[in-house]
């Protein structure tokens, strides 16, 4: 009998028993090991049996003897390997936590040295990081040894897989794993520059992470409600998965104050002036504020690093504040924001003064007014800084409907730690080359979300001329999809930056351009049913601080305020032309008494203004007029006009008689369907041809009122839109 | 001394047996004052005094006195309890103890035994401590024909007369362990399945098992904290139950099949045998291997291996012989099975006891012993050996003084070497497998560690020892 016949009686029997008598079948396995102690078959089994039953101590001891004693039996790294992957994955399965208890009742050294072995037999880069990791996290002092190296070979497979983002597999291992484990290691030395590199990429993984587009899946299932404003980046609701990684692992909590840890952690290291482990971004940004007042007198080396640690603060601290600006601003733009239950908002200027008399637009506006003649008359402006004087910055106001918006404190207090950011990053050449390289390096160039919190943060400085040219540049941002998407919510956020451009322009003094944007807007836009209750307008009226004409304004891309917003605009853009002093624009005047109607009675005084001015004239013409004047104030007052009392002022507000019965319906009267067909085929008015029909101007004017007054409940903003749509061409030709 | 005699016969009989309890408190009690260290003896007025008034054993024929009645017995007996609960001197109480109930070779010893019986069951009932240990050292030091006797009056109490009281026995496991220990050695002496009558009755083996599978280590108890050089008297109970354990699960197959054989020829069908008997004693064989290993690692420790055989090959050579006997009375062709599962115990644990030094035998002397037995293969393989290899690793074969054992190899992949190498905190023994008080004649009942505070360990676990990571080799 041999050896080997022998144990393999043995285990047989043991295995014939395991079932139906397991302790015969241990009875059978101890004494078989007596036997032979040196036989890998009968220890096997013995852990076989352990296992199977989930017997978590004795079978790590069996383990640990058939690792110490077998080390080259293949089985035995088979289980290993089953061991350690059940270790990195986060299943919670009986099974994968039994094996994980079995591991962690062998002694740590024996642990270390089966994950080092593991590690070994590992040809897969992620797999092998991993891995390590688990080595690393249980054994801090093989951080020394394998730390550095480990990060070194996850950077640089990142680069070998040429990966397009900084979200992948790798970088999240190196960035929320193995870091903190190598900075966290007293015992190493590391030069600040390694350190400062490894603190840029986990602040371009954290960006990254936290900037996020929403995947593909999550235009599919959008959870049901969002409501109120949500802190950003906390990744919640939907699913996102890391390629290579499982979904568990993706997330990562707070990315933001991990960062904060990253660099604490690394200022300290570096030896950081000021730098007592920070707590917040605020002090972080504060504590980098007073060290630039210091730079001037800095050179050499002490001047780099204030320059690294003044760089990267203010960099982190403005992208976190644009951050957290535009997923308030723009939340669809990030993943974990559902793209159809928050509406985007958009900075435009402030036109609630638009109302006021035109003298004190005048004398508030007078300097801009000067400037922007002076560049016309250089036909393109070189500089598009050249309107610096206009909102200049500082003290600038951002009106926002506080209901709507109930984070607002908050969202311009991170609009403007963001802009201080930027900023102190422009105070000093220095700083500003070494910002730079850091925006090559992450591309930012490509960050569209960047992208729109730049060009609000021009908007803001008054640059318009650099703000359209930066609208521009973020239209070629802009994902195509999102132009083919149907949803009104989409289609206004991609109209977002034609009302951008049309304020900007508008700002400039360019009005027709204004104008032009602003039509284009209004076409896709959707009048709300009723007029609106508006809280915004309480808003505005227990505002009483003097508006000085260069606040600006957020507010909802949504119909509802959007048309406001236009019609408020294109007032503005022909309130200046129909109070001219130059001569008289009969159109532009009627054009301002027709947007005059919303709101009403904001825009009482200017009406009368407008009277005045009709009565100064003695005529007036506007054929448009009974097509969008329903304002039963404004009826009376065109009634009077044409009275001996208010002055026998000539108007001549029908359209050509011509047109009237270019498309009659017998069964109406013929005003209603001058009513009815509004502005219609304004080109033919001319060519129409007199029968006589007409009665006489007088009574058709007082049939024409009467009309009119019957359609005192019209939805107003219906009449509006139809009249920007209707009379677009006219009303840009009528702008210079 | 006649004075005190004569004191106390003028008394009841209880406050007499409580005046000499007493008497012999402050006697004894003086004396291990005056001499610690040494046991004090008893004078014979003493001894006559304790039989007379505590056991009613009549001296003087002309006198004749009142016994104790039932009630003023059981009086006497909580007396008892309580001193013993009372008494905080341990050595004090050991010396009343063995002053009451050492067995003297006289006519008295019957009172003794009945009185003994009675305390030590009650002490079970409402669960004395202190007094369970003196029974437990009681049990060490009387002739095995005594402990058996006091064994049978726990099992008719506990087992037999009110079954369901079984628990209260089950619990003292954890309160006196060493009793415990005891206890299974003397029920294995009492139960050693010769006969229907002497087989152990289910509850008593459902208790036992689940004493054993709770801790192992309690086979070892009184083992390990024996003194090495103490003799032990005459006809005592072996010092572990290991072999009457051995002995019940390698005739329980037999045992069972001659018990099934007899109700057959009854006429009626009876297989009302406890179903799980079977799987009892298959976990009571496991455990017996399991503490055969344990013991190892003590006797390496205590570099007693192949010094000092814990199983006596005669007491080997006996269940051999009784296990042949059983064998012939059966019909081989009707009970082949229960035959070879009797044998594959019998050479399982021969082979671990042969290779843990627990049985000091070689395999010539094992080839003579089991020569008459039926073929069974693993006893072939255990009495011809295993098959000399070269072992597949490094570890070189180290012939040691017995070549058949395989001892610790201190390898330089031994866990034994790298562990306490690597782990600077010392490598504690488990408590149980303690080292040997440095002078164990001083302390002859040197205290128990706590038992219960050791890890219990998980039943059936390979490796009992390794509880608490005391990575040793166990071969």
């Amino acid at each position: 009998m041999s050896a080997q016949g022998d144990c393999d009686f043995l285990v047989k029997r043991a295995r014939e028993l395991v079932t139906e008598d397991p302790w015969a079948a241990k009875a059978w396995l101890i004494t078989a090991r007596t036997l032979y102690p040196t036989d890998f078959s009968i220890q096997y089994e013995m852990y076989i049996i352990e296992r199977n039953a989930e017997r978590t101590s004795s079978a790590g001891r069996l383990l640990y003897d058939i690792f110490i004693n077998f080390p080259d039996q293949p089985v035995v790294w088979r289980e290993i390997t089953v061991i350690t992957a059940a270790l990195r994955n986060d299943s919670q399965d009986k099974h994968a936590l039994f094996l994980k208890g079995v591991f962690e009742t062998l002694p740590g050294q024996v642990q270390c040295q089966m994950l080092l072995k593991a590690t070994e037999q590992c040809f897969n880069t992620l797999e092998k990081a991993e891995m390590l990791l688990l080595l690393l996290k249980r054994f801090p002092e093989s951080v020394v040894q394998h730390g550095v190296s480990l990060g070194e070979s996850l950077l640089e497979a990142e680069n070998v897989e040429d990966l397009d983002t900084p979200v992948n597999c790798f970088r999240k291992l190196f960035v929320c794993d193995v870091l903190p484990l190598i900075i966290n290691n007293m015992e190493m030395r590391l030069p600040a520059s390694l350190l400062h590199k490894y603190m840029h990429k986990a602040a371009e993984f954290y960006i990254g992470y936290v900037t996020r587009g929403p995947g593909a899946d999550t235009q599919i299932q959008p959870s049901p409600e969002v409501t109120g404003l949500k802190s950003p980046g906390m990744g919640r609701g939907q699913r996102y998965v890391i390629d290579g990684l499982s979904e568990k692992s993706s997330v990562v909590t707070e990315p933001w104050e991990r960062l904060l840890e990253i660099v604490g952690v690394v200022g300290a290291r570096c030896e950081w002036q000021g730098e007592k482990g920070s707590r917040t971004y605020t002090e972080l940004l504060q504590r980098v504020k007073e060290l630039c007042r210091y730079l001037p007198g800095l050179e050499g080396e002490t001047l780099s690093r204030c320059c690294s640690q003044i760089v990267t603060c203010s960099t982190l601290v403005l992208f976190r504040s644009a951050h957290h600006y535009i997923s308030t601003v723009q939340p669809s733009l990030f993943q974990g924001h559902n793209a159809l239950g928050v509406t985007p908002w958009v900075l435009l200027e402030d036109l609630s003064s638009v109302f006021n008399d035109v003298e004190m637009d005048r004398s508030s506006g007078k300097h801009a007014h000067k400037k922007r003649k002076l560049a016309d008359g250089r036909e393109k402006p070189m500089s598009s800084d050249d309107e610096d004087a206009l909102g200049k910055g500082r003290g600038r106001h951002i009106l926002v409907n506080k209901v709507e918006m109930p984070g607002w404190a908050e969202t311009l207090e991170h609009f403007r730690t963001a802009r201080e950011s930027w900023d102190l990053l422009h105070s000093h050449d220095a700083l500003e080359s070494e910002f730079n390289k850091i925006c090559m390096a992450w591309k930012t160039e490509s960050w569209l979300w960047f992208r729109i919190f730049l060009t609000d943060m021009i908007i803001y400085q008054g640059h318009y001329r650099k703000a359209l040219s930066s609208l521009v540049q973020l239209s070629a941002l802009q994902p195509q999809q999102n132009q083919n998407s149907l949803s009104a919510t989409s289609n206004l956020e991609t109209h977002r930056a034609l009302i951008q451009q049309a304020s900007c322009h508008y700002a400039l003094g360019e009005h027709r351009l204004a104008c032009e944007k602003v039509l284009e807007v209004v076409s896709g836009l959707v009048p709300q049913n009723q007029e609106p209750v508006k809280p915004s307008e309480e808003q505005g009226r227990v505002r009483n601080k003097p508006r000085k004409g260069n606040d600006l304004r957020l507010i909802p891309c949504t119909s509802k305020d959007v048309l406001p917003f236009c019609l408020q605009l294109m007032l503005a853009c022909f309130k200046l032309r129909a109070f001219s002093d130059s001569g008289r624009d009969d159109l532009a005047l009627g054009h301002v008494i027709v947007l005059l109607q919303h709101d009403w009675p904001q825009g009482e005084a200017l009406f009368l203004k407008a009277v005045d001015r009709i009565c100064e004239q003695g005529s007036f013409q506007y054929e448009n007029f009974f097509n969008y004047v329903t304002n039963i104030d404004m009826l009376e007052e065109f009634a009077y006009l044409r009275t001996t009392e208010g002055g026998r002022v000539q108007l001549e507000l029908l359209p050509n008689q011509g047109m009237l019965i270019k498309n009659p319906s017998p069964a109406l009267g013929v005003e209603l369907n001058t009513l009815l067909l509004p502005g219609a085929q304004k080109a033919d008015r001319h060519h129409t041809v007199t029968r006589g029909i007409t009665k006489g101007v007088k009574e058709d004017f007082r049939l024409a009122m009467e009309r009119q007054v019957s359609r005192c409940g019209e939805n107003l903003l219906n009449v509006l839109h139809r009249f920007c749509i209707n009379e677009k061409i006219i009303l840009i030709q009528s702008l210079p | 001394m006649s004075d005190i005699r004569h004191a106390l016969l003028r008394r009841d009989p209880l406050s007499a047996a409580k005046e000499v309890l007493y008497h012999l408190d402050i006697s004894l009690g003086s004396a291990l004052q005056n001499a610690p260290g040494a046991t004090p003896g008893l004078d014979k007025n003493t001894v006559d005094l304790v039989e007379e008034f505590i056991f009613q054993v009549p001296k003087d024929r002309s006198v004749q006195r009142k016994r104790m009645s039932c009630v003023q017995e059981l009086q006497l007996l909580e007396i008892m309890c309580s001193y013993f609960q009372e008494q905080s001197k341990d050595a004090i109480r050991q010396v009343i103890f063995s002053a009451l109930f050492g067995l003297q070779g006289n006519k008295a010893d019957e009172s003794r035994m009945a009185m003994l019986g009675k305390l030590v069951s009650m002490a079970v009932a409402v669960c004395r401590v202190s007094i369970l240990e003196c029974a437990a050292t009681w049990l060490q030091r009387s002739h095995s024909a005594w402990c058996v006797r006091l064994a049978r009056v726990l099992v008719d109490d506990y087992c037999t007369l009110v079954p369901c009281s079984i628990s209260n026995l089950q619990n003292i496991c954890s309160a006196s362990p060493r009793f415990c220990c005891q206890l299974i050695t003397a029920v294995t002496a009492l139960y050693d399945l010769s006969s229907d009558e002497l087989t152990p009755p289910p509850a008593l083996l459902e208790m036992v098992v689940g004493w054993i599978t709770e801790d192992p280590r309690l086979l070892l108890l009184t083992f390990i904290n024996m003194p090495l050089t103490s003799s032990l008297p005459i006809g005592c109970l072996e010092v572990t139950p290991l072999m009457g354990l051995l002995r019940w699960c390698v005739k329980a197959p037999l045992a069972h099949q001659r018990g099934r054989k007899q109700s057959l020829t009854n006429g009626h069908v009876e297989t009302e045998k406890v179903p799980g008997c079977e799987e009892l004693y298959s976990k009571l064989h496991l455990s017996v291997l399991q503490v055969f290993l344990m013991l190892q690692v003590h006797l390496t420790e205590q570099n007693l291996l192949g010094r000092l055989g814990v199983l006596q090959a005669e007491s080997v050579a006996t269940l051999v012989e009784e296990l042949g006997r059983s064998v012939d009375e059966l019909n081989p062709l009707h009970a082949a099975n229960q035959i070879q599962l009797a044998l594959d115990r019998l050479a399982q644990a021969l082979q671990v006891a042969m290779a843990t030094g627990a049985l000091l035998c070689t395999r010539e002397d094992l080839r003579t012993l089991c020569s008459r037995l039926p073929h069974n293969n693993l006893l072939q393989l255990v009495m011809s050996g295993p098959v000399v290899q070269p072992p597949p690793h490094s570890a070189p074969f180290q012939p040691s003084l017995y070549p058949y054992i395989h001892p610790a190899r201190p390898s330089p992949l031994s866990p034994h070497a790298t562990h306490q190498a690597a782990l600077s905190s010392p490598h504690a023994a488990h408590p149980a497998l303690s080292p040997l008080p440095t002078h164990p004649a001083l302390s002859p009942h040197c205290p128990l560690p706590p038992h219960t505070a050791h890890s219990p360990l998980t039943p059936h676990a390979f490796h009992p020892a390794a509880m608490a990571f005391p990575y040793r080799p166990i071969r």
